[in-house]
């Protein structure tokens, strides 16, 4: 009896562990078997093969639904096989994609874009006015429970979107009509000065309802549920995968530029995995950090790609007393050496940065860049250990006090985490009499503490949404959910409303100059300390040419991109 | 025997239900929140909590959550592959996971138990001290520096292998993280089978075989072997169960989409539904090795069983 019960237990064991091993191995063979048959051999044939671009991506996509995704990684995806009505150049500025010709009436509040009669989906269909109702519908519809629904209503200025995401009025009531087929008609509440720029944000991107339809909950989990209208069609995908493919899509409109014939994907999270991969040619393009930049700066085809991130200190300047103190954080600002930072620590290409915007994503109507000069500020922001000194010994005799500890609280990733224990030795270096402790946690904790007021110092970064310097100055008015400082300045206040919605919305060139005044404010009041603006070190091959990096938006645009 | 098992399994449930209710709260006690991006004002933000039913008390959420679990939907995801029902992510990758820990398991446990039998066998020999420094290493090394190494000598510099998983090629590519698993199981497997080989080889019951005439294979797989397998067993259960679970240090170097990384990413984005249903199905796998495991001894050594059954 204990025999057979013993045979019986081991052999349904074995016929187990058979079974595991049989079905992996079976399809991974087979699956050998199909790719051998076409090429010769799978890896020999990506490397070498003309027009095959292989790039590596740090997190999976999040979401392909134009009107869910929020995150660099899905937008760039989304962006592949999909256009907007306008597109980036490779300078960043808003062209004509999907709509062949704009017409913006006078008083800047009405839109009318037509619509290119040779768009058309991947399944034949033309692109219609429709489609672009349909989905800024589902942007601020508060079922679909967009988190880029914003983009709408406090960016875009869209007619009725605050109202329909507060649930008051009916999506239908949206400021946006097509008028027929091939014409979209859009209504502001004021005049938007960037709002073209906003239309190659992919939460702007049409969705054919018929399509979406057919696809129920399913929309955008696979090639299958998924229609292109754009360089590229999703060729292999699935929710969370860790390669993605695109291939080339025929009946694109603009099909004659595109060069590559397929654009693949592969998630890489390990940066050591990411280089050698590069280095074996697996990859075309590769991140690489901090400790590798030493390795391979000297390679030709090392480049910083600025990322647009503004790395800066906010300090609360409510509930700390000692930050209430202009002096005290003049001290600060002046004792950050942010030179050291980003070239003994950082060494990305990251740049220092002096100003409350940063440089290289916002053009004004001159053409420059809002921050190309980096001096504008230098009474108040820039490193010079003795000034702070004496504006250190200055706060402390009106405070009363002699020792001074703060808690700065940052991300517990590797450049933060770099860069807070730099921050906190340069201080306690510069300034007698100040310890600054460091309290490390993840981003979502982090972001809530700052939020609710909860911390003293904070380190923090902020990505530009939309290539206008009010993208970072929007943020520090009274009460905004990321004016973490709880700085409140009514001069402010009144510019940025002007510059939004009053007067100054409409003349460019004024609102130009009352954006510098209001940066102006920020910065004289030391509201935030900026360190850096991030860049990213990337290797990209020799024989690869025209990928366009963008700090805003879309991080990587591939449709000019060629591998010989 | 029937009545143990069905008195095991009953428990089983009890306590899975009792986990998944500690899970609940201790999401609630997480810091942040899945929609928390700096950018969301008030209304968007309630309207995102309407929209998954986090507006809702906790015990009815608790409550939604248990009817749908037996109806076998464990919810969506929020934020990591937003709005894909979970037991599709989880379907996609836990038979990669299991794949690769499954080989792990296998290779370790063979290459383990080989490797503590020729300690045994040649005890204080030259062999012996190989084994014993190699099942040092294996259990003192983490598995990601064997990764790493074995990644860059026969994926980089010699090109035997894969550096990075492929479904279009699964063999060969899980062939370099198999092996950086199996280290710790094929150690820790040497070590147990060496001293339970040397105890049970010098026991009086072996010499008593022997003395019957009893010798070579028959004496070490059907006397020494099976006494020494015991608390082998107990080892290796939860090492199936962790590797089989995804090892996440080992699923992010090759970038395999396995489980592992699935739960690390959805705990450092809130993505509680994804943490919850991943905790559980570990948990429910656990208690079931264990079960397997305790049913296990009874048919190696009856006395266990005769033991429990009195219970």
């Amino acid at each position: 009896m204990k025999k057979k019960l013993l045979s019986i237990v081991l052999a349904s064991a074995l016929t187990l562990s058979m079974i595991g091993c049989g079905s992996s191995a079976v399809s991974g063979v087979s699956e050998q078997n199909d790719t051998t048959s076409n090429e010769t051999d799978p890896a020999d044939s990506k490397k070498s093969a003309e027009g095959n671009l292989n790039v590596m991506i740090e997190t999976p996509v999040e979401s392909l639904d134009p009107q869910q995704a929020t995150d660099g990684t899905s937008f760039e995806v989304i962006a592949d096989y999909t256009d907007g009505l306008m597109q980036m150049d490779a300078d960043g500025k808003a062209v004509n994609a999907l709509a062949d010709r704009v017409d913006i009436s006078e008083d800047g509040l009405t839109y009318t874009f037509h619509i290119r009669n040779d768009a058309n989906w991947s399944n034949g269909r033309p692109v219609t006015a429709a489609d672009f109702v349909f989905a800024w519908q589902r942007a601020v519809d508060p079922e679909v429970a967009s988190e880029y629904s914003y983009m709408l209503s406090d960016i875009g200025q869209i007619v009725n979107a605050q109202e329909i995401i507060d649930g008051t009025k009916d999506k239908h009531e949206l400021g946006v009509k097509a008028v027929d087929e091939k014409t979209l008609e859009v209504k502001l509440n004021v005049p938007v000065s960037y709002f073209l720029s906003l239309m190659y944000f992919p939460t702007f991107y049409p969705v054919n309802q018929t399509f979406f339809e057919s696809c129920a909950d399913t929309y955008a989990t696979s090639p299958e549920t998924t229609l292109s209208n754009g360089a590229f069609i999703l060729d292999e995908y699935q929710p969370a995968a860790t390669t993605i493919r695109l291939i080339k899509n025929p009946d694109y409109y603009d099909s004659d530029k595109v060069k590559l014939v397929a654009l693949n994907y592969q998630v890489i999270q390990d940066s050591q995995q990411a280089l050698m991969s590069y280095q074996s040619g697996d990859l075309d393009t590769t991140l690489v950090n901090g400790e590798q930049v030493d390795q391979v700066k000297d390679d030709p085809s090392y480049k910083a790609i600025g990322a647009g991130y503004l790395w800066y200190i906010s300090p609360n300047m409510k509930e700390v007393k000692e930050l209430q103190n202009k002096n005290i954080r003049y001290a600060i600002t002046m004792a950050l050496n942010r030179e050291a930072i980003t070239t003994d620590v950082l060494k990305d290409g990251s740049a220092p940065t002096y100003t409350a915007v940063p440089m290289d994503f916002a053009t004004g109507p001159d053409g420059s860049d809002f921050s190309a000069n980096q001096e504008k500020f230098k009474d108040v922001c820039r490193y010079d250990a003795d000034a702070a000194v004496e504006y250190w010994n200055n706060g402390l005799e009106e405070l009363g006090e002699k020792e001074i500890t703060v808690t700065m609280i940052h991300d517990a990733d590797d450049a933060p985490i770099k860069v807070a224990q730099v921050v906190k030795e340069q201080l306690e270096t510069t300034l007698p009499g100040l310890t600054v402790e460091l309290q490390q946690m993840p981003k979502k904790e982090r972001v809530q503490r700052m939020q609710e007021g909860d911390f003293e110092l904070g380190l923090t970064r902020w990505g530009p949404d939309y290539a206008d310097p009010m993208t970072y100055l929007g943020m520090w008015v009274t009460k905004n959910a990321n004016n973490y400082g709880f700085w409140s300045n009514s001069e402010y206040d009144e510019i940025i409303a002007d510059c939004t919605t009053g007067s100054t919305a409409m003349d460019p060139k004024a609102r130009w100059t009352a954006l510098y005044r209001a940066e102006k404010l920020v910065m004289d009041e030391a509201v935030i300390f900026p360190l850096y603006t991030q860049c990213n070190a990337e290797l990209i091959s020799t024989n690869v040419s025209g990928i366009e990096f963008h700090p805003v938006a879309l991080n990587r645009v591939y449709k000019n991109a060629e591998k010989k | 025997m029937k009545k143990y098992v069905l008195k095991r399994v009953i428990t089983a449930i009890f306590t899975l239900l009792a986990i998944t209710l500690i899970l609940f709260i201790l999401m609630q006690l997480m810091p942040g929140s899945p929609f928390n991006d700096e950018k969301l004002n008030e209304s968007q933000k309630a309207a995102l909590y309407a929209k998954y039913g986090l507006d809702k008390p906790i015990v009815i959420q608790f409550f939604h959550y248990v009817v749908n679990m037996f109806k076998g939907d464990l919810g969506v995801s929020y934020k990591i592959s937003k709005n894909t029902p979970i037991t599709q992510l989880i379907a996609s990758r836990l038979p990669i996971s299991i794949g690769v820990g499954f080989a792990a398991v296998f290779i370790g446990a063979i290459i383990g138990l080989l490797l503590g039998l020729l300690a045994a066998f040649k005890r204080d020999t030259a062999w012996d001290t190989f084994a014993t420094v190699i099942s040092v290493i294996g259990v003192s090394v983490p598995s990601y520096v064997f990764a790493l190494a074995l990644s860059y000598q026969f994926g980089f510099k010699l090109d035997w292998f894969p550096m990075l998983y492929s479904a279009k090629d699964v063999v060969r590519s899980s062939v370099l993280p198999s092996v950086s698993l199996s280290m710790f199981t094929m150690a820790s497997i040497a070590r147990f089978t060496r001293a339970e080989m040397i105890e049970v080889l010098g026991s009086d019951y072996m010499l008593l075989a022997e003395s019957k005439g009893l010798s070579g294979n028959k004496l070490v797989f059907s006397h020494a072997l099976r006494n020494a397998l015991i608390p082998i067993i107990t080892v290796l259960a939860p090492l199936v169960v962790d590797l089989m679970t995804g090892s996440l240090v080992v699923e992010k170097i090759f970038s395999i989409p396995g489980v592992g990384s699935l739960l690390v990413n959805a705990i450092q984005s809130n993505d509680y539904n994804v943490v919850i249903a991943l905790s559980f199905i570990y948990s429910a796998m656990y208690i079931g090795i264990m079960l397997v495991v305790d049913i296990l001894y009874g048919v190696i050594d009856p006395r266990i069983r005769v033991a429990k059954e009195g219970d």
